[in-house]
């Protein structure tokens, strides 16, 4: 066990996990609550912590099964926020019995953990470990409110599609170690065989299950809509982002695409999810299951990214990962006060929320705007950023399928809007909002803005941060 | 009549475990039955490290110790998927698949 110092952070927060699982024990009922706060300051703290050690060349290095460098340290802090925020806004959502606190905290922060370990693995077994720790957590939030039949249906789902989705990647995994010996990525005498290809398709399959690629993307509306809202929040985030970083890590540093002539495959299965993601959502009434369509389509356009192939594409990936987190966290910390204040997701919560809560409705809009990618929100600098790099790699029709569904995105967002904003209310009444949803919505509202405006910094950040060790 | 076993062999019966595994997690009604299925196709990967390590790479342990991964792993996740099954069974009073449908858009 070479360096194993590099993985501390995650170390710290899968310990810092299991403390307030066992705090849980110990402490009086009615007092609960204080865990949720635990577990978001352990998420900021180690957030804090790695984002101090970015530039620190002594983080860095590569160990036995892992390597911590800049790309992964990125991903590991995007993570960390998105954790954070909803473990905030889980304070304020009130169909959380107290008395699970403890353990709610305690599997998001083991699954963050486990996130944490798959951006940093250069190893198929930590792979395959670090995703079944996320997975498992993960089918026990999304089926988090046991007497809500959604949430188990739901949750139920995600297990079937998930344990399924393993095995296959679990197949290709033994593949692998049959065509080149060795579980490393970093694999000198791989020949590319038909079996070494066989193998990383199911690998990139496994994948594709949890960043919700399109043949893979069957459970994302059942289990989102299932699952109580923070944890949605979180699933629709953190996991998609980190596979996304594991993809970039498998197939664009070690086994780049063009050699396994997979660019083909990667990027019809982009365009695939996008039009797949994007048509769906257009048809959808129950606000939930439309953002989990949405967020379906964006995987395709963060694909596009990695389907170039060249370090633009994974600048581009890494810069709308990070805005991607603002603009989902805001509207579904949006979604979360609308919805529990009216007990329905339903499309026709939203009709006039302008008069009853005006910060919420422009919240929502900003964010929605910015998923359309339209300027000068940030959504819209990283779209194009991608789809340049799309232009750029000789994939231009790509990039026009990209565009196109953006264009058709537009209409299921400002559907949304519409209703805001010219529909009259059933009652006017104003809508509730707790001091953390508040917050959790200040913060992301923030983020789309001041990156859209001024994405110079975040730009910089990210190129500087675009390195990655083998 | 006593031909030894070769690693042709070992593959070819992984391979159709898994496309069993498949069919099966695929075409089952019964929730029990999926999850038996996907216990194969993970076995079918077990076969498969096992045989490799014994056939292609004899001085290494890396192909053993993964399937001793995955079996643990395997478990772990089973025992989610039962305890999720139980407490939709207390629910809706069913197990099979097709009478899950109260999401759906």
């Amino acid at each position: 066990m070479n360096n194993l110092r590099l993985l501390m952070p995650e170390t710290v927060l899968a310990t810092l996990a299991l403390v307030v699982a066992f705090v849980d024990l110990v402490l009086p009922a009615r007092k609960s609550r204080v865990l949720y706060h635990l577990g978001w300051l352990s998420a900021a703290g180690v957030l804090g912590w790695v984002a101090l050690t970015m530039g620190d060349s002594s983080a860095h290095g590569t160990g036995t099964l892992w390597a911590a460098d800049p790309f992964s340290q990125f991903f590991k802090m995007t993570t960390l926020l998105t954790c954070a925020l909803c473990l905030l806004l889980g304070l304020d959502y009130a169909e959380l019995p107290d008395s699970g606190a403890g353990t709610f905290s305690a599997l998001m922060l083991l699954s963050t953990a486990g996130l944490m370990y798959l951006v940093s693995a250069t190893d198929l077994l930590l792979v395959f470990v670090a995703l079944e720790l996320v997975s498992i957590s993960s089918f026990i939030l999304a089926g988090f409110e046991r007497r809500n039949p959604k949430s188990n249906e739901g949750s139920m789902k995600y297990f079937l599609f998930g344990a399924f989705s393993s095995a296959i990647m679990v197949f290709g995994i033994s593949l692998y170690y049959g065509a080149t010996g060795t579980t490393k990525l970093a694999a000198a005498g791989a020949v590319p065989g038909p079996m070494l290809i066989l193998a990383l398709v199911l690998i990139l399959l496994g994948f594709g299950f949890k960043a919700s690629l399109a043949p893979m993307h069957f459970w994302v509306p059942d289990a989102y809509e299932g699952a109580p809202t923070p944890v949605t929040t979180f699933l629709s985030v953190a996991p998609k982002l980190a596979t996304f970083a594991a993809i970039a890590r498998v197939f664009g540093a070690i086994f780049p695409l063009q050699t396994y002539d997979l660019t083909l495959l990667v990027s019809i299965i982009a365009a695939l999810t996008m039009t797949a993601g994007n048509f769906t959502a257009m048809f959808q009434t129950d606000v939930k299951r439309l953002l989990a369509y949405s967020s379906i389509a964006q995987a395709g356009y963060l694909l596009i990214g990695l389907a170039a192939g060249s370090p633009l594409g994974r600048e581009g990936v890494m810069l709308y990962s990070f805005v991607y987190v603002a603009m989902n966290v805001g509207a579904f910390a949006v979604v979360q006060a609308v919805g529990s204040a009216k007990g329905s997701y339903d499309l026709s919560a939203f009709d006039g929320l302008y008069k009853r809560r005006l910060g919420l409705a422009l919240a929502l809009m900003f964010c929605l705007l910015s998923l359309a990618g339209i300027p000068p929100l940030a959504g819209f600098i990283g779209k194009m950023v991608i789809f340049s790099s799309a232009v750029q790699a000789g994939q231009w029709w790509l990039a026009v399928v990209g565009v196109l569904n953006s264009c058709v995105s537009v209409y299921y967002y400002f559907a949304i809007a519409h209703r805001m904003f010219f529909k009259e209310p059933s009652d006017d009444s104003a809508i509730p909002v707790g001091a953390y949803v508040c917050g959790g919505v200040a913060v992301a509202v923030v983020g789309v803005l001041l990156f859209g405006v001024h994405p110079e910094p975040l730009l910089a950040g990210v190129r500087a941060s675009a390195k990655m060790l083998p | 009549m006593n031909a030894p076993l070769t690693l042709a062999h070992y593959m070819t019966l992984a391979g159709l475990l898994f496309l069993i595994g498949v069919f099966g997690a695929l075409t089952r009604r019964n929730i029990i039955g999926i999850l038996m299925s996907i216990e194969l196709m993970f076995n079918a990967a077990n076969i498969n490290l096992a045989a490799f390590d014994r056939f292609l790479h004899p001085q290494g342990v890396t192909g053993q110790a993964l399937a001793l991964f995955v079996m643990t792993v395997a478990a772990a996740e089973i025992v989610v998927g039962l305890a999720l099954l139980l407490a939709i069974y207390r629910g809706a009073d069913t197990v099979y698949a097709e009478d899950f449908n109260l999401l759906k858009g």
